[in-house]
């Protein structure tokens, strides 16, 4: 830590939800266009941000079009023009942009959305599910998955520095109701820290009618292909530079998160693997674990698009039994997560036997006590491909 | 880790008492947490909202299975849900005009402690608006956050009739208060 993170560590945390904590990070971040349409859970998002602006304390165009669908279709023109642009959605809203998403990361628009972790519909529910966004993973946007409110604060802005820095849109993950409705203690840094972290988005290529540059036109197979392949390369160097914008950050505030983390896997027999809020139940889920001498530890998955497949695999390797607790249900393939890491893991000399917990579907409550019980439950039985319904 | 759980009807203030119980325990150098359903809340549907205060920084992102304290805003409440996580030991703060005697009669096994909120909140000029009356009460009742620190919060929050809101919070303070020690003698 630098001398400015030791000065910011010492500054003084005020209590925000995870989506205040959103609005503050968009804020902060300084984007010129926020095209958004209000849903539950993530409306409080928005009302802050158009408070922020009426104060004069946010000089950025706040669009507010009649559907999500219309909200992407703004975000995409605004970034090319070559202006930081940044959204917010959940759930159906989240639905309603799929066709746009497609195309926004095909336009290399380094737009940032938060999004709200909500069930689906039908049934009609507000509780966490994360199965919204997961089934948004062949978009081409990179994705978190966070915590906390402050970990949503610090990876919007974070979020940023990657966008911009390989022409790829990222979507940042808040579970409903755990996170983006709880509050809580968060340190929001300074307005400088920010500047100094995130300069001002200048793109080599931008819609400019002086520059006579166009997007849009129709491509040839082979203009396709090396399109693609190029939006492939620069997921690719996502890893490394997501990396590096945490590492920064946290010279800068203190506070690092890496794209997967490993919490007390030393020596573990079994690792719980999660993604979102259930990863703070898991924390104290091991904690009483490890007191009563079983060897378990957690691994969270910050980033799952591009997925760590290496490092995912490094951090596994020697460990006897994966516990992937799945927050979201892909109806005839189970837990996408669980889906996953069985493909990341396959060919592993020695891999871990996979064990997958459709846990909290619907935002059923996922206690400590029921993770120790999962954590049981895997001990004692067989590897199966199928993800298992448990509560 | 003190586990509270506060329930209300839409419109009541639940939601606004657990961030305002929330923000006076932090003012007090605890950490917190505090978070309530949303979204399919109405006026006059159930509303919970549920706080978390500990020494050391909280990562539990879990509903409250068993509560320490309970503040419950409608004593129609009071029934099988929300009893559901209390334990024999947990203190219940109930909106109600009855007194602790029928209550411990009504539910055996359970330490209720009843306030009649609307009747203070409605002689400091609140009307039907008791949040304020109620934290009073409760923070009596568990002997956190200290008086003069909720007061302050609400002070700082309130958007209208400051000083009424602080007298009624006092009110609530004292008769809990009395209450308590009525009981013990």
């Amino acid at each position: 830590m630098n001398a400015h993170g030791a000065m910011l560590s010492q500054q003084k945390p005020v209590l925000l939800t995870g989506n205040h904590a959103v609005a503050w990070a968009a804020r902060l971040a300084r984007p010129k266009v926020v095209p958004l349409y209000p849903i539950t859970p993530q409306t409080p998002i928005l009302e802050k941000l158009t408070e922020f602006q009426a104060d004069g304390a946010f000089n950025a165009e706040i669009i507010t079009p009649e559907s999500e669908h219309s909200v992407m279709a703004a975000c995409i023109p605004a970034s090319l023009a070559g202006v930081r642009v940044f959204t917010a959605t959940a759930s159906q809203g989240l639905l309603l942009m799929h066709e746009l998403l497609h195309y926004a990361s095909g336009a290399r628009a380094p737009i940032v959305m938060a999004n709200v972790n909500r069930t689906l519909a039908s049934p009609w529910a507000f509780w966490p599910d994360e199965t919204d966004s997961l089934s948004q993973r062949d978009t081409g946007w990179i994705q978190y998955y966070v915590e906390s409110a402050q970990e949503s604060l610090d990876t919007v802005i974070q979020a940023f520095r990657v966008a911009e820095r390989e022409l790829l849109p990222v979507m940042v993950n808040l579970d409903a109701f755990y996170v983006s409705h709880a509050l809580e203690p968060v340190r929001v840094p300074p307005q400088e820290l920010v500047d100094a972290f995130l300069p001002p988005y200048t793109p080599s290529h931008c819609l400019d009618t002086a520059k006579v540059e166009s997007w849009g036109n129709v491509v040839t197979p082979d203009m396709y292909y090396r399109h693609r392949r190029a939006l492939g390369e620069a997921m690719d160097q996502v890893y490394a530079t997501a990396l590096e914008a945490d590492d920064e950050w946290g010279e800068l505030t203190g506070r690092r998160y890496g794209l997967i983390e490993r919490y007390r896997c030393e020596g573990a027999r079994s690792v719980i693997v999660a993604m979102g809020s259930m990863c703070g139940t898991a924390r104290d889920a091991v904690d009483a674990m490890r007191d009563a001498g079983l060897m378990i530890g957690l691994m969270k998955v910050r980033l799952f698009r591009p997925l760590p497949v290496q490092a995912l695999r490094a951090g596994l390797a020697g460990v006897a039994d994966v516990l992937v607790l799945d927050r979201d249900y892909s109806p005839g393939h189970g837990g996408v997560l669980h889906q996953e890491l069985r493909a990341a893991l396959y060919g592993m000399a020695d891999a871990p036997r996979i064990h997958g917990y459709l846990a909290g579907v619907g935002g059923v409550n996922v206690s400590p006590e029921k993770i120790a019980e999962f954590a049981r439950m895997a001990n004692v039985s067989d590897s199966q491909p199928e993800s298992a319904w448990v509560r | 880790m003190l586990q509270i759980a506060i329930q209300g009807r839409g419109g009541q203030g639940a939601q606004t008492a657990g961030s305002l119980l929330a923000m006076a325990f932090f003012a007090e150098g605890r950490e917190v947490q505090s978070f309530a359903s949303y979204g399919g809340a109405r006026r006059g549907t159930p509303v919970s909202s549920f706080i978390r205060v500990d020494d050391r920084p909280i990562r539990l992102r879990c509903d409250i299975e068993q509560a320490d304290a309970i503040l419950c805003f409608d004593a129609s409440l009071l029934e099988g849900r929300l009893l559901a996580i209390a334990r024999p030991d947990t203190l219940i703060v109930v909106n109600s005009s009855r007194t602790p005697e029928q209550y411990a009669e009504q539910l055996p096994g359970y330490r209720v402690l009843p306030i009649d909120g609307i009747s203070i909140s409605r002689r400091h000029g609140l009307g039907r608006i008791v949040n304020s009356t109620l934290l009073g009460a409760f923070a009596r009742a568990i002997e956190a956050p200290k008086l003069e620190v909720l007061t302050q919060a609400l002070g700082e929050t309130a958007p209208k009739l400051r000083e009424e809101n602080i007298a009624s919070c006092e009110e609530g303070y004292r008769r809990m208060e009395a209450q308590l020690q009525r009981v013990a003698a």
